[in-house]
């Protein structure tokens, strides 16, 4: 008989460790103290970590009725962690994510819309680019929160070496000064770059190739986002150029662009504005040879770049959506007077972005602290919110986007041309964007 | 007959039952566990290949029949060419360098003193994290790494080991057979010290030379290390992620070193395509089987004669 009890004990014991480890959480509701929420970031270090966990530690120290806890990983690993996190049943309750995940994450039941009052302030506290980045079919399901707009970053030493007295204006500029900044040693190893390519993952390789195309007046998408639309002139015409300048040497998609450039060995690259705080960052009193201008396009004056956006959302799997969203709106939407802002009021994503040398895309936040302590290199980039095209977030953007990323080394490494690498994208782009489910 | 018969019906009588009933209790948790985390999750896949859905539950599925297998094998599908025919590269090349330079390693191996030594030292690799191996080769071969100096050095010019898609699939080959050879060293040094002397002294005697040998003795008697060799290695060359995806990040360039698996763990766990994952991972799966089977039969006595 002990013997029996003994053992129902351990089964009992067994089954509730179990039953323990299968809950994703304690639930702490319900008035006997904080709730708790997990906050799943790629902000996993520099600025951006410290001033999102000073934020989330002034959240928790400010009231009682949540405890926020920030959970980063890397960006690359960032839409795979919500998937596999999302079937498992262990979804994180506040997600900050890349707005181009936004109509496939929708669409596998992972994000709720913001609540009525929310979306009002979405709609209304941001450019119609920037609102629209987080939207699903017209509903918002997320605050918007860090916002890159593409331009040019040069170094002012190499373009004057190149014989550019200033940053080029137009595409044929842009390719003259890169062939004529490029340098090869005696076995062809690159010394210096004309024009910077990175290869590292789809954002890196595409997003370049995207603005410019915007800035030709181009799309990678049609208006309802259920085509390619790459088969135009201005596809045509950025594709061709990225195939001349890797085909002459003045881009090597084999340099790593986040060493060479800030090494001084790349005279120009295309890349978002949070770039401007890394390189201060990184490159020290070296950084007075870089110099950013806005996108060159077909003729000088045109104007045109993309847009790319974050979000911080909901979890349909949180169980408290109600002191998520409260975090949510406290963060990106209540308005302060963040200490060396100059006395601007502006929300405290907007002080956390610019602090770490982005921007989010409320302009009006980021004129009134460029005016407290302006880097006259994010000028373009804030400029660019007005004009720029945003990235199309249907619920297969982002395979689209790696097809697209594809099809463009294989045109950077000459095993298309770039009318085929043109075609085959669309092709792809097409028999996936049509797929049912 | 009936003499055969009888210990069939005793087999049924008390203790005997009693006896297999005590064998099936001490076999149900390896038969738990085969069936939980293998029976299960295969016939889980088979439902999610013939279906459609953003989530895999079996709620947020609905029935595509073959479409995801249509949708694989459609005629602008990367997946057979170049997905498909770089597994069957990337292993096949593995199973040649693995195989090949174990044996050479093993024969060069068990004629020097301190084996173990040596052993231990081909071994290291295959106790090495996938991750530090990758980005150790990842290292050796960037544009300005060591082995384009080396080459530079010696008046050569350099080669885009990870960026040129003509060299990127043999090179993430090398660096897989280098990462495996210990194993093979392992397995073919002990098969060899199990070759009896008598024969190889006799075909000695007989006047054949040491190829002779080698060819005509040594590797007939070698041909279960060498079966088990050649198995694992392609098993693991066909089911090969995380080596690539440490080393080229997303198969690249372009889908040069792109493989079934990383387009799997791409389609299910990047793009939430659950079905067309699904799908692909059976035609691995009945890839490999079939692989596997002719392997096997290659290799039984005779099965290469026949």
């Amino acid at each position: 008989m002990p013997d029996r009890v003994g053992r129902r004990r351990m089964l009992a014991g067994i089954a509730g460790l179990a039953a323990g480890g299968c809950t994703a959480r304690p639930d702490r509701g319900g008035g006997r103290g904080p709730v708790d929420l997990k906050l799943l970031s790629h902000y996993g270090e520099g600025p951006l970590e410290a001033g999102l966990r000073r934020a989330v530690d002034d959240w928790n120290a400010g009231q009682s009725r949540s405890r926020v806890e920030t959970v980063a990983v890397r960006f690359e690993d960032l839409l795979t962690t919500v998937v596999v996190r999302q079937a498992a049943g262990q979804g994180t309750d506040i997600l900050h994510l890349y707005a181009l995940w936004a109509g496939q994450l929708v669409r596998a039941g992972v994000l709720r819309p913001v609540p009525p009052g929310d979306a009002v302030r979405v709609r209304d506290g941001f450019p119609a680019a920037v609102a629209g980045a987080v939207g699903v079919d017209g509903v918002p399901f997320g605050y918007p929160t860090e916002v890159q707009t593409y331009g040019l970053y040069c170094n002012r030493r190499l373009l004057a070496a190149a014989g550019a007295a200033r940053p080029p204006r137009t595409w044929r500029e842009l390719e003259a000064v890169a062939r004529a900044a490029t340098r090869k040693d005696r076995h062809g190893n690159t010394v210096v770059q004309g024009l910077a390519l990175s290869r590292v993952d789809d954002s890196e390789t595409v997003n370049p190739v995207l603005a410019l195309l915007a800035s030709g007046g181009g799309a990678f998408l049609t208006a309802d986002g259920r085509g390619c639309a790459l088969g135009s002139p201005a596809g045509d015409a950025v594709f061709g150029l990225q195939r001349r300048l890797v085909r002459t040497g003045a881009g090597d998609p084999a340099i790593d662009m986040y060493a060479a450039f800030p090494a001084g060995r790349a005279a120009m690259a295309v890349n978002g504005g949070w770039w401007c705080g890394s390189l201060t960052a990184s490159m020290g009193e070296r950084y007075r040879d870089v110099v950013t201008a806005a996108l060159p396009g077909p003729a000088a004056g045109d104007r045109g770049t993309l847009a790319t956006a974050f979000l911080m959302g909901v979890n349909t799997q949180c169980r408290h959506p109600g002191p998520a969203w409260e975090f949510v709106r406290w963060l990106n939407a209540d308005a302060v007077a963040p200490p060396g802002g100059g006395g601007a009021r502006v929300t405290r994503m907007s002080a956390l972005q610019w602090a770490a040398g982005s921007m989010t895309g409320r302009t009006a936040d980021m004129r009134a602290l460029l005016g407290a302590h302006g880097d006259p290199n994010a000028v373009p980039f804030l400029d660019a919110l007005a004009h720029a095209t945003p990235e199309p977030n249907g619920p297969r953007a982002q395979q689209a986007k790696s097809v697209l990323r594809k099809n463009i080394e294989e045109m950077w490494n000459g095993r298309l041309s770039a009318a085929e690498a043109l075609n085959a994208t669309c092709t792809q782009v097409d028999r996936e964007l049509s797929r049912p489910g | 007959m009936r003499i055969r018969e009888l210990p069939v019906v005793a087999r049924h009588t008390g203790p005997h039952r009693h006896q297999a009933a005590v064998a099936l209790l001490f076999l149900l948790p390896a038969l738990l566990f085969y069936a939980v985390f293998i029976v299960l999750p295969v016939l889980f896949t088979g439902v999610l290949a013939l279906s459609t859905g953003p989530r895999p539950g079996l709620t947020g599925m609905t029935f595509a029949g073959p479409d995801n297998f249509t949708a694989l094998f459609a005629p602008d599908s990367s997946f057979l060419f170049p997905v498909l025919t770089n597994t069957l590269l990337y292993a096949a090349g593995t199973v040649v360098l693995t195989t090949g330079g174990g044996l050479v390693a093993a024969l060069c191996l068990v004629r020097l003193p301190g084996q173990g030594l040596w052993r231990t030292l081909y071994f290291l690799p295959v106790v090495t994290t996938v991750v530090a191996t990758g980005n150790a080769w990842k290292h050796l071969y960037r544009p300005d790494g060591p082995v384009n100096a080396a080459l530079n050095a010696v008046g050569l010019d350099s080669v885009g080991f990870l960026q040129n898609p003509s060299a990127a699939l043999p090179a993430v080959v090398v660096v897989q057979s280098w990462a495996s050879l210990g194993s093979a060293v392992l397995i073919l040094t002990a098969g060899l010290t199990t070759v009896p002397r008598d024969c190889l002294e006799a075909a000695a005697l007989d006047g054949a030379g040491p190829l002779t040998v080698l060819v005509r003795v040594t590797l007939p008697l070698l041909r279960p290390a060498l079966l088990f060799v050649c198995v694992t290695q392609l098993l693991a060359g066909l089911q090969s992620f995380a080596l690539i995806a440490v080393m080229t990040g997303n198969g690249g360039p372009g889908d040069a070193t792109d493989v079934a698996a990383l387009e799997m763990y791409r389609r299910a766990f990047t793009y939430g395509d659950w079905g067309t994952a699904g799908a692909a991972a059976f035609v691995l799966f009945l890839v490999t089987l079939v692989i596997t089977l002719a392997q096997l039969r290659l290799f039984e006595p005779g099965g290469g004669d026949a």
